[in-house]
């Protein structure tokens, strides 16, 4: 299960595109050849970066030995194309060829080591590599290094002319190339097999995950990128020099690495460039020059550990608030009269202990009836209900904080079933309800399910829709959802808009003038409320929930859409109820994730048949109807943690 | 080879060996009391040199050799708490710790390299002699300083390991290697003892700087080799014992000078090298150690 989209659907396309215009049109602004001379170190400092990244970041795997790799290119070029003669732009591929032989070499000691022995055997690698170079100054013109390589030509024309244009576009051409490359690899199985063994080895080996083989494949993979980098640097600069072995050399990337924020791809692309060009700016200092690179990699270390990309993401995440928070207040204003309209009910603002939430109240003296709606959508997704209900119940729904035109709200404390379960009974107190009927749809399913768990609220009839009861977190998610791609996006912070209109269409129903409304609330949905709801999904008392369900005091009812593409039908056939409508989950025919929204007439009809069994008293388990109201437990999740006795035989 | 050439080449593998024990004892003392490897170890042995050749040399302040040594010692004992504070305590802590020293400490190793370009410019100098002259046992021919150097050594180490082995702030400071949280529910001064492990070790390696000054020339940035020693050294012997780095330093210095007579000078790096790798690779915990670590 995961959503992969390709990058051109991605967020940052556009971005990407916009970069790379520019870099394109750079050289016919700056002409002057110092200006293109940085660009290209960038260049090839980002790839060598980059490809380092992989390794160090997402590997975890420190490997020191990556630099000496890129003056293996430098070498491997210089020895081709001077020595053997052969054409430069054969050399090139050739050094990162040769790269990647000898980063298998390296590779094959340190399979099985660990932490800082990694760093140790690769340091001593690139410590014999540079011995091996001094030492054969017949082949490598030792401590001297060689001079006057070959440069890239094509005919007569040679690239370094026109200030260097030449060089300039085929170094752009190769720093694309490669990031490509590693974006596809991290993307790719390769990619989640080194990210998994990161995080947590035993686990992805007990998966299968081969860590030797993803060693050996993860340092060949980002040694050749190392390697072409070292052999174009040689082109352009037609110098080989040892001193590249150094430990200078070495803590001028790991800044750029680091500065950046290791563990991306952009991060340490967007460091090479800043630090070329802030080296190059002091390159008149001296020795302030290592100093203050040195400086900036501890001060990065201790107050920014995240480096740009952590940055990055924190200017993201303000943007994303103003811009929700915003709407909320905008929509809250300006729509009102039409979605008063389109639930034929007052809209009134509530304020409760997180923040003020948006409630709307159809009134009259019929049994009251609360919807709550789901994940990042809004309380106009129960338009039909209040339309059909109304004139027999009170139809009650409200907007979940960072949903709809509710305010945005502290993340931590309000982003999570029990506060919303918290909020859903501020809102009751405030309307003075005192016994309503919850319907639940998906996250408002489980906020329903809490609701009735807490006690609090003697809830009348609880139904949910689109919502797989849990009592193990997260082991039960796996048994009751079906993998769907789009279901990872349940828990995403940022929605392109392609996974705003994937995620909408595939919880309530493909864009039409009938949801456009739905459609238009899920990009104003505070992408924190997503994050942290599933991040936090451990605070929710679930074995608790389970057992209110067992116990049966409360008439309840599972109203799923028979075709819901998210859920798996069968687990919720498996679970054990005390008392259930229809004795089984009833499904409505041809409903998706949304019945109530795709099917209306047929949920209606459902809906309201069940809430006159309840109201007749036949359905609860318990003794008399006072008892509906089930003893508060202790909030204790271990209590009932016995996994598997909820399953019948 | 006659005996003489022989006896030579041991007598140029036990200096060695007395000056890579110094340094990889110092090196040792870190990695075993806060498991972590401190990159700028060379850079401390430069600064070592270089504040000796300040304050003791005569065409510097001339304060003398004993003067010179004394600022060296204090002088590393201070950098070396400084670095701890800067650079080692603030990720303690973090799961990564063992990584992000040895970034920090790269990274401070610059700094230092960086600072002393700065005060003393990149021509090389020269420590004046500990003692000048030659001792000569029959054939067998000797500088005095060397003499000096390796009785020296042997004396500072001894000392160093007393230290540790019977004062209270030595074991101490053995405790928290042993347990951290242990030393910490016993009331000792983590903090406190990790600083001066610190401090100890870069005294040390200023010793050792002061002893490198004072038989080649020495420049800002020739503190590379000597890390790259040490680090062998400490891989080789392993660290299970005070003793192991220090033993291992002969056996290190003896190939060096074997090695260089019969494969070459420019072969000899590359030798440790290899060795250093197949050390790794066979036991990684030393060729005298056990699977632990600890002084």
């Amino acid at each position: 299960m995961r959503y992969d989209p390709p990058f051109r659907h991605t967020a940052g396309f556009l971005p990407a595109l916009g970069v790379l215009a520019l870099l394109i049109v750079f050289p016919l602004v700056f002409t002057e050849a110092h200006a293109r001379h940085l660009m290209i170190l960038v260049f090839v400092y980002a790839i060598v970066a980059a490809s380092w990244d992989l390794s160090l970041g997402y590997g975890g795997l420190v490997n020191f030995s990556h630099v000496a790799l890129f003056v293996v290119g430098i070498y491997a070029y210089g020895i081709l194309a001077k020595t053997l003669g052969v054409s430069p732009w054969l050399a090139i591929p050739a050094g990162g060829a040769i790269a990647v032989v000898i980063a298998s070499v390296i590779a094959l000691p340190i399979l099985r080591l660990d932490g800082i022995y990694v760093i140790l055997v690769t340091l001593a690698f690139s410590q014999l590599l540079y011995q091996i170079v001094i030492s054969q100054s017949g082949v490598t013109g030792g401590v001297g290094g060689m001079v006057t390589l070959p440069g890239l030509a094509i005919g007569d024309y040679r690239f370094i002319r026109d200030n260097r244009i030449g060089y300039y576009y085929v170094a752009l051409a190769l720093l694309c190339a490669s990031l490509a490359c590693l974006y596809t690899i991290v993307k790719s199985g390769l990619g989640r097999a080194i990210v998994a063994l990161r995080d947590n080895k035993y686990y992805a080996m007990a998966r299968g995950v081969s860590e030797a083989r993803t060693r050996l494949e993860t340092l060949a993979a980002s040694a050749f990128f190392a390697g072409i980098a070292g052999a174009f640097y040689a082109s352009y600069i037609r110098v080989a020099s040892p001193d590249a072995f150094g430990l200078g050399m070495l803590t001028l990337t790991l800044s750029m690495l680091l500065a950046g924020g290791i563990g991306t791809l952009w991060g340490p692309v967007a460091g090479a460039f800043a630090i070329t060009l802030l080296s190059e700016a002091i390159a008149d200092y001296g020795s302030w020059r290592t100093i203050v690179i040195a400086a900036i990699i501890i001060a990065a270390l201790i107050f920014y550990p995240g480096g740009f990309w952590a940055a990055i993401q924190e200017l993201r995440e303000f943007f994303d608030q103003a811009r929700t928070t915003t709407l909320a207040r905008w929509r809250r204003v300006v729509g009102r009269a039409a979605r008063e309209r389109m639930l034929g009910a007052k809209e009134t603002m509530i304020a409760t202990r997180f923040g003020a939430v948006a409630v709307a109240d159809a009134g009259g003296a019929g049994a009251p009836i609360l919807f709550i709606h789901g994940n990042s959508a809004c309380k106009e997704a129960f338009v039909h209900q209040f339309e059909a209900l109304a004139r027999d119940h009170r139809v009650i729904a409200f907007d979940l904080p960072g949903h709809g035109v509710s305010d945005n709200m502290d993340p931590e404390a309000a982003y999570n079933v029990p506060a919303y379960a918290e909020i859903a009974e501020a809102v009751l107190a405030k309307l003075g309800v005192a016994s309503p009927a919850v319907f639940g749809w998906s996250l408002g399913g489980y906020v329903a399910l809490e609701l009735a768990a807490r006690g609090n609220v003697a809830v009348a009839a609880l139904a949910i829709a689109g919502t797989p009861p849990l009592n193990v977190v997260p082991d039960d998610f796996a048994a009751g959802y079906d993998p769907d791609s789009h279901l990872v996006l349940a828990g995403k912070r940022y929605f392109s808009p392609r996974e705003a209109r994937d995620f909408a269409g595939a919880a309530t129903a493909p864009l039409s003038p009938g949801s456009a409304h739905m459609h238009k609330t899920f990009g104003r949905t505070d992408g924190r409320a997503r994050f942290f709801m599933i991040s936090q999904i451990g605070v929710t008392d679930w074995p608790r929930q389970m057992r209110m369900l067992r116990e049966g005091k409360i008439p309840f009812a599972i109203l799923n859409g028979s075709d819901d593409p998210f859920l798996n039908h069968d687990y919720f056939r498996k679970l054990a109820y005390g008392a259930i409508w229809t004795g089984a989950p009833h499904d409505i025919p041809g409903g998706k994730h949304a019945p109530f929204f795709n099917k209306p007439e047929l949920f209606n009809e459902a809906l309201r048949a069940f809430l006159r069994e309840a109201a007749s008293g036949r359905l609860a388990r318990a003794d008399d109807s006072a008892a509906t109201r089930p003893a508060p437990h202790p909030a204790s999740p271990r209590e009932d943690a016995g996994r598997g006795e909820e399953t019948a035989p | 080879m006659t005996s003489e050439t022989f006896l030579a080449v041991c007598l140029g593998g036990v200096v060695l060996g007395a000056l890579y024990a110094l340094m990889a004892t110092g090196l040792a003392v870190v990695w075993t009391t806060l498991g972590i490897f401190n990159f700028a170890h060379g850079a401390f042995i430069v600064l070592g040199a270089y504040v000796a050749w300040q304050v003791g040399n005569a065409n510097a302040d001339g304060a003398g050799f004993l003067a010179g040594a004394g600022a060296c010692v204090v002088c590393l004992f201070l950098v070396g708490v400084l670095f701890h504070w800067l650079l080692v305590k603030p990720f303690e802590r973090k799961p990564n710790v063992v990584l992000l020293s040895v970034v920090t400490t790269l990274a401070g190793a610059s700094i230092l390299e960086g600072l002393t370009n700065l005060v003393w410019g990149p021509r090389s100098k020269q420590l004046d002699p500990i003692a000048a002259g030659d001792a000569q046992w029959g054939g067998l021919v000797m500088s005095r300083n060397e003499l000096l150097m390796i009785a020296l050594s042997v004396a500072i180490l001894a000392a160093v390991g007393a230290f540790l082995r019977y004062s209270s702030v030595g074991r101490s400071m053995r405790a928290v290697a042993q347990n951290r949280e242990a030393a910490q529910l016993l009331g000792l001064d983590v903090a406190r003892l990790y600083a001066l492990a610190f401090g100890l070790s870069a005294s040390l390696a200023g010793i050792a700087g002061l002893f490198i000054g004072s038989i080649r020339f020495m420049t800002p940035t020739m503190g590379a080799e000597p890390l790259m020693k040490a680090l062998i050294v400490v891989i080789f012997g392993g660290v299970a014992r005070f003793t192991s780095p220090i033993y291992a330093a002969f056996v290190v210095g003896a190939v060096e000078a074997f090695s260089s007579y019969y494969v070459g000078l420019y072969w000899t790096p590359a030798v440790l090298f290899a060795l250093m790798i197949v050390v790794l690779m066979i036991k990684p915990e030393g060729l005298f150690g056990k699977h632990e670590r600890s002084v």
